[in-house]
């Protein structure tokens, strides 16, 4: 039994229609828990930040908390946050290092791989309960790495992590290649809320379409600032990357840490940048390095990673609570070992764009807040229009919806066929 | 120490702080009113404006080695109150209704710049949203001219997450 999700999708015709109640509807939201948040692989983490054995961080993932751990071995553990006994969350900390940890409860402690370590007042259960597989921390059902990357999924069955990624797998290379060291989470986590459907963000995050208008004002920033603006034009393509993750790649005017120079960053940052860009070359070639200098891309991994590798480069997650509510949490990922210059820069232009207290993210925040408000309008005026850029030949503009409707036929797919 | 020191002791220290809750009062009235370029007018040219992430310690968290939610030189606060004037700001238009509350206000003075500590909840209502912003400020304050100006303004949230508000659009 399916969900009959209403999108039309009419090639010949040039019409892509989604019905607004796949943003407002109470059952397509349990729909979506139940056929994609609990079926796909989902971001947990980056290994950057489990530094060493004994590292954890607890984190909310499709609504189920999670503590990612390291245990003495080194070893990467997804465990589910709840005591077996009563099911109080065992770990109430957001990050530290610990070899154990103690329900604050009833005192039972557990390894960093969830073994029971210690269980007081033993004497009162019998012999062999406290090895019992039900009384030890669940795992995750899965979890893999891609690189650095850390996902889980809620389903015991699947096809493997790499299969689900797809092509998106190779831009997650792309982004790792930046540096020969890897890359690393900085510390500071930009955690918010909007209130609107997920779904939208998704959208919103590799829209390439609302630019001029919704950031507007960004743009104007960008010229008011002496030598803000490099030479390259906004312009660029949208590729479908397989499975429902897809991405817009493109040139943009904006300095690029990674390794595009502006101006602003003076002839002491120029030579630093020419030195980035040229051991990007001789490490990877010149197509490699000129795609990974040169080029921005907005990526979604379907359902809702997005990795804009733009004048920063950000990860970022959200999960809804609600048909309109999500959380929102949002990470700078940078070079390991860049030097404190272009760190400095990286930061600063990070939050130039991107954040909650940016000069873009607010009016996108605004944007989604008020298509779901204006939703409530209902009546005949019940369909979004995602068609732009259909009819037309060759490759899809990046200021097109093409990546939307790979994301939306993937959503479709997904609840259509679900429990079918 | 005699009792006319310690009075002009006591004297000085509320005189410092009486100055300083003058200034961050009138700031606050600024910020509410939206007199923008007033409130920008009370910085001084190499001032810094920041904003930190709730998961660092804000007091000592440093923007150049962690992510912020706002990072401000002098330069790009300039633009973010140019930016507020514009009808494309779209989520400051209509522009919000605000109301700063500024209390327990310490002040102490370190060679030439005063540091004061203030706590604040700063209201912020707009069409169906009404949301409040609850820290403290960290303030350097120099004088220049014989008005205190701001050198650097922290402000630390004293919340677990951006949870509803998703933006600072507003000046805190």
């Amino acid at each position: 039994m399916g969900v009959e999700t209403g999108i039309i999708n009419d090639k010949d015709a040039a019409r892509f229609l989604v019905p607004r109640r796949a943003f407002t509807d109470r059952g397509v939201f349990e729909a979506e828990y139940k056929a994609i948040f609990d079926n796909c692989w989902l971001y947990l983490g980056h290994a950057s930040e489990l530094p060493e054995p004994g590292s954890f961080l607890t984190r909310t993932v499709a609504r189920r908390p999670v503590l990612f751990t390291r245990d003495k071995d080194g070893e990467y553990n997804a465990l589910l946050n709840a005591c077996p006994h009563r099911g109080a969350l065992v770990c109430r900390e957001r990050h530290g290092k610990s070899r154990a940890f103690m329900c604050m409860y009833h005192g039972w402690t557990f390894g960093s791989d969830g073994h029971l370590m210690t269980l007081p007042g033993s004497s009162g259960y019998p012999k062999g309960f406290k090895t019992d597989p039900q009384k030890q921390m669940v795992h995750v059902p899965r979890m893999e790495r891609f690189g650095d990357f850390f996902f889980i999924s809620f389903a015991k069955d699947g096809e493997d992590l790499a299969t689900y990624l797809a092509d998106a797998g190779d831009i997650l290379n792309l982004l790792s290649e930046q540096s020969p060291q890897g890359m690393e989470i900085i510390g500071g986590t930009q955690e918010y809320a909007i209130r609107g459907n997920w779904k939208l963000l998704a959208e919103n995050s590799f829209d390439g379409y609302h630019a001029a208008c919704n950031h507007s004002t960004y743009l104007e920033y960008l010229g008011n600032t002496k030598g803000a603006l490099g030479v390259d034009p906004l312009k660029g393509e949208a590729i479908d990357l397989g499975h429902g993750h897809a991405m817009v790649e493109y040139t943009a005017p904006w300095g690029r840490p990674v390794a595009n120079w502006v101006p602003l960053w003076g002839e002491e940052g120029k030579k630093e940048i020419d030195g980035v860009y040229n051991e990007l070359e001789s490490r990877l070639g010149a197509d490699r390095a000129q795609r990974i200098a040169k080029k921005s891309r907005n990526m979604v991994i379907f359902p809702n990673l997005v990795i804009n590798d733009v004048m920063a480069v950000t990860v970022r997650t959200f999960f809804p609570t609600a048909p309109d509510y999500m959380e929102i949490n949002a990470w700078a990922i940078a070079p390991v070992g860049e030097s404190e210059w272009r760190r400095k820069f990286r930061l600063y232009n990070f939050t130039e764009f991107l954040g909650p207290g940016g000069f873009a993210t607010p009016d996108d925040v605004e944007a989604i807040e008020k298509c779901q408000q204006g939703y409530a309008v209902g009546g005949d005026a019940q369909y979004n229009d995602i068609s732009k850029g259909m009819a037309r030949e060759g490759v899809p503009s990046f200021d097109d919806e093409a990546q939307m409707r790979a994301f939306w036929v993937e959503w479709d797919r997904r609840l259509s066929e679900y429990g079918a | 120490m005699t009792t006319s020191t310690m009075d002009r002791k006591l004297d000085d220290a509320l005189l410092l702080r009486l100055r300083v809750e003058d200034l961050l009062y009138h700031e606050a009235d600024l910020i509410d009113r939206w007199q923008l370029e007033e409130w920008f007018a009370l910085f001084t040219e190499d001032a810094h404006y920041y904003v930190p992430p709730s998961d660092v310690d804000g007091d000592t968290a440093d923007p150049e080695t962690s992510l912020f939610y706002i990072v401000d030189d002098h330069v790009r606060l300039r633009e973010r109150i140019v930016r507020l004037g514009k009808i494309g700001a779209h989520s400051e238009h209509p522009r919000s209704k605000l109301r700063h509350l500024v209390t327990n206000v310490r002040a102490h003075r370190d060679g030439d710049i005063i540091h004061s500590r203030a706590s604040f909840i700063v209201s912020r209502a707009k069409d169906i949203t009404h949301d409040l912003f609850v820290g403290h400020y960290l303030h350097e304050l120099v004088e220049r001219d014989g008005q205190l100006k701001i050198q650097k303004k922290t402000c630390v949230l004293d919340m677990e997450a951006l949870r509803p508000h998703a933006r600072i659009s507003i000046l805190l």
